[in-house]
């Protein structure tokens, strides 16, 4: 679990987010493992490997990312990968983070709410 | 019909062997809009559709939740040099699989074809690697019906319709291309509603399209077309309706078709006639699915080119950060257009023109597409810029090729134990030299109003599925007639973006639309006339 979520944090680094956001991931994946023996084997071997130099979410960041880019491309890499690229970037806190505000249309849409308030240029179509 | 106590009216339901009706199958653009036509003017329709039935109040306004629920994502095979076969290897498309098909997840721009993209054979002449035909029809013959697709579909800038407002999107997406030189910059001609028309509200810029609009200021069949049928008493709707086989009779016409039900159990639909509308995808499988003693190579087949001359129209995205804040997630999707590249001018380098088109994604989709596979610290500090991003799409001509085709792959089966559809894409040439010029040109855009970074995105899976059933004059050159009906069998119809012979430029959607008004049309003709 700890491994799963330090690797999905050096994937897709933002300091600020919590490692809960990560630890999605991890769960994910568990998940997975348990309806598919293959990808439970996948895992089980990635994870080992990950850990083979010394619990590898202890180790310094310089070290974590070099031990990832070891295994870019195999198969545990790309399901970590692109698991994570989904849960981090599904996330609440990441969208709070990156500012985007998701879902309006509870909200009445953005019509009143800013869908054209960029100020720093003029409106094109008025300029036609 | 009756009125179920939760205030859903019963379906129409006509007999399995009533073999007066006619069978639409698939409902969307195309087969949607030819259902309802076809029950306005007198026809018992039987429209039968794969995906269920939802409601606009059941869509996820998040995009992978979103996509879990509408895309069609049964299983498909992809080969070729396409940077999809890599990349997403078992999603070729993304096409909805739903009542109203994949107009429930579109963002409405509605270009018309140009008078030479439907003859592109003469235009470009002979062009190496790729298999140019001209439509057995031209502009003039569409101009009616686009009038009518257009008044159909409310498409703003026509019909006294008011233009889109800016979004955050587009003032810098506008202003960039102004500066660039660019004269042909607007919000566009778009099918969703800026004022209340035909029952539905105004947008409230609410910002989702591609997972379905809650709001209902788009056209869809599934909220305009569809309801309108049902109200004629004539059309019986059922989805959760896989179609696997289209059956004939010893004389080669058309009987009926053999679909799966929500059920799993396999049901026979008799027919009067057949009218195919399955997106460009599932429309050729469905032919060459249907292949018997009769038709070895598959229903409609004796030309060979079933499958073939498979378009997705050449794409690209350009994403740009800026110093300032823009939340190109606020407002219409793709409100926004520049059409100064959509020419045919040779002397760029390739033949056909392009579109750029306004585009953003929320932060789940753009992590994906934005750079397939990238991971680190770099890309985790691009889309930190989020809320500073721009973006556009691209969309333009592509080369149809014999060889970019859609084909049975008997090692792979579905849920219901039928051979999957592969798609063999490789890109022609003339599609890289657009892309590459498409790709400047949208970085020029976000260069001239002080883009901090740009980013090229590669082409991703879009919902463009054209040409696999191609139009032609002669029998031999293609699958359908000027109508879309069937050269060897003449009481079956192809009805989606299946009979475009070219790509052309322009978003499918109204002209797939004014082709099944066409249609409609030559089907009572015909009907009246005793020849169907």
């Amino acid at each position: 679990m700890a491994t799963i979520t330090a690797a999905a944090r050096t994937m897709y680094p933002h300091d600020a987010l919590p490692d809960d956001v990560y630890a999605r991931v991890a769960e994910r994946l568990a998940g997975a493992a348990r309806e598919d023996s293959g990808a439970a084997r996948t895992i089980e071997d990635g994870v080992s490997a990950l850990n083979g130099g010394g619990p590898f979410a202890e180790l310094p960041g310089d070290e974590q990312l070099a031990t990832l880019k070891a295994i870019e491309g195999s198969d545990f890499f790309e399901l970590v990968r692109s698991t994570a690229v989904v849960e981090v970037y599904s996330d609440l806190r990441t969208w709070r983070l990156v500012g985007y505000e998701g879902p309006s249309f509870d909200k009445g849409g953005y019509i009143t709410r800013g869908f054209n308030d960029l100020d720093w240029l003029p409106d094109p179509e008025a300029a036609s | 019909m009756s009125v179920q106590p939760d205030g859903h009216r019963a379906a129409n339901r006509f007999a399995a062997d009533d073999s007066d009706v006619i069978v639409v199958i698939g409902s969307g653009a195309g087969g949607g809009t030819l259902a309802n036509e076809l029950c306005q003017k007198g026809a018992k329709v039987v429209l039968l559709e794969a995906g269920q039935h939802y409601q606009p109040e059941d869509f996820i306004n998040d995009e992978w939740a979103s996509l879990n629920q509408l895309a069609w994502l049964d299983a498909r095979t992809t080969s070729g040099s396409w940077r999809i076969a890599e990349e997403f290897p078992n999603l070729p498309a993304w096409t909805c699989k739903a009542v109203g098909g994949t107009t429930v997840h579109w963002a409405g721009c509605c270009p018309r074809f140009k008078e030479w993209e439907f003859r592109i054979r003469s235009e470009h002449g002979p062009t190496k690697g790729a298999n140019l035909l001209d439509w057995p029809i031209g502009l003039s013959d569409l101009e009616p019906y686009y009038d009518k697709a257009e008044d159909r579909l409310g498409v703003t800038r026509t019909n006294g319709i008011p233009a889109p407002p800016s979004n955050n999107n587009f003032k810098v997406m506008g202003n960039g291309a102004r500066r660039v030189g660019y004269t042909g910059v607007s919000t566009g001609r778009m099918a969703f509603n800026t004022v209340p028309r035909d029952g539905r509200p105004a947008t409230i810029q609410d910002g989702f399209n591609y997972q379905g609009d809650k709001q209902r200021a788009h056209w869809s069949t599934l909220t305009t077309e569809i309801p309108a049928a049902e109200k004629t008493g004539r059309l019986d709707l059922r989805p959760e309706s896989m179609v696997i086989r289209v059956e004939h009779d010893d004389s080669g016409q058309v009987t009926g078709v053999v679909y799966v039900d929500g059920r799993g159990n396999e049901q026979r639909q008799k027919a009067r006639l057949v009218c195919v509308a399955c997106n460009a995808i599932e429309t050729a499988r469905l032919l060459l699915s249907s292949a018997s003693p009769l038709f070895p190579d598959g229903l409609a087949n004796s030309s060979g080119q079933v499958g073939r001359n498979y378009m997705r129209h050449v794409t690209g995205a350009v994403f740009a950060t800026f110093d300032m804040p823009v939340r190109m997630y606020r407002g219409e999707t793709m409100a926004g257009i520049v059409t100064d590249e959509s020419r045919n001018d040779p002397g760029r380098g390739f033949v056909g023109g392009y579109y750029m088109q306004l585009h953003s994604l929320g932060p789940s989709f753009l992590a994906t597409f934005l750079s397939p596979r990238a991971w680190g610290r770099d890309f985790a500090q691009i889309m930190e810029q989020y809320d500073h991003m721009a973006g556009l799409w691209l969309v333009g001509e592509d080369m149809p090729q014999e060889n970019n085709r859609v084909t049975l792959n008997r090692d792979v089966h579905d849920q219901f134990g039928q051979p999957v559809p592969n798609v063999h894409v490789d890109d022609h040439r003339n599609d890289t030299a657009m892309r590459e010029h498409a790709y400047a040109a949208g970085e020029s855009v976000y260069g001239a109003v002080d883009a901090m970074r740009t980013f090229r995105v590669s082409p991703y899976p879009t919902s463009h599925n054209l040409g696999t059933a191609r139009m032609s004059a002669r029998p031999e050159d293609g699958v359908v007639n000027e109508f879309g009906r069937a050269h060897d069998v003449p009481n079956l119809f192809v009805s989606d973006g299946s009979v475009m012979t070219s790509s052309a430029a322009a978003n499918p959607t109204l002209t797939i639309v004014a082709l099944a008004l066409r249609q409609a049309d030559y089907i009572e003709q015909q009907l009246k006339a005793g020849a169907l």
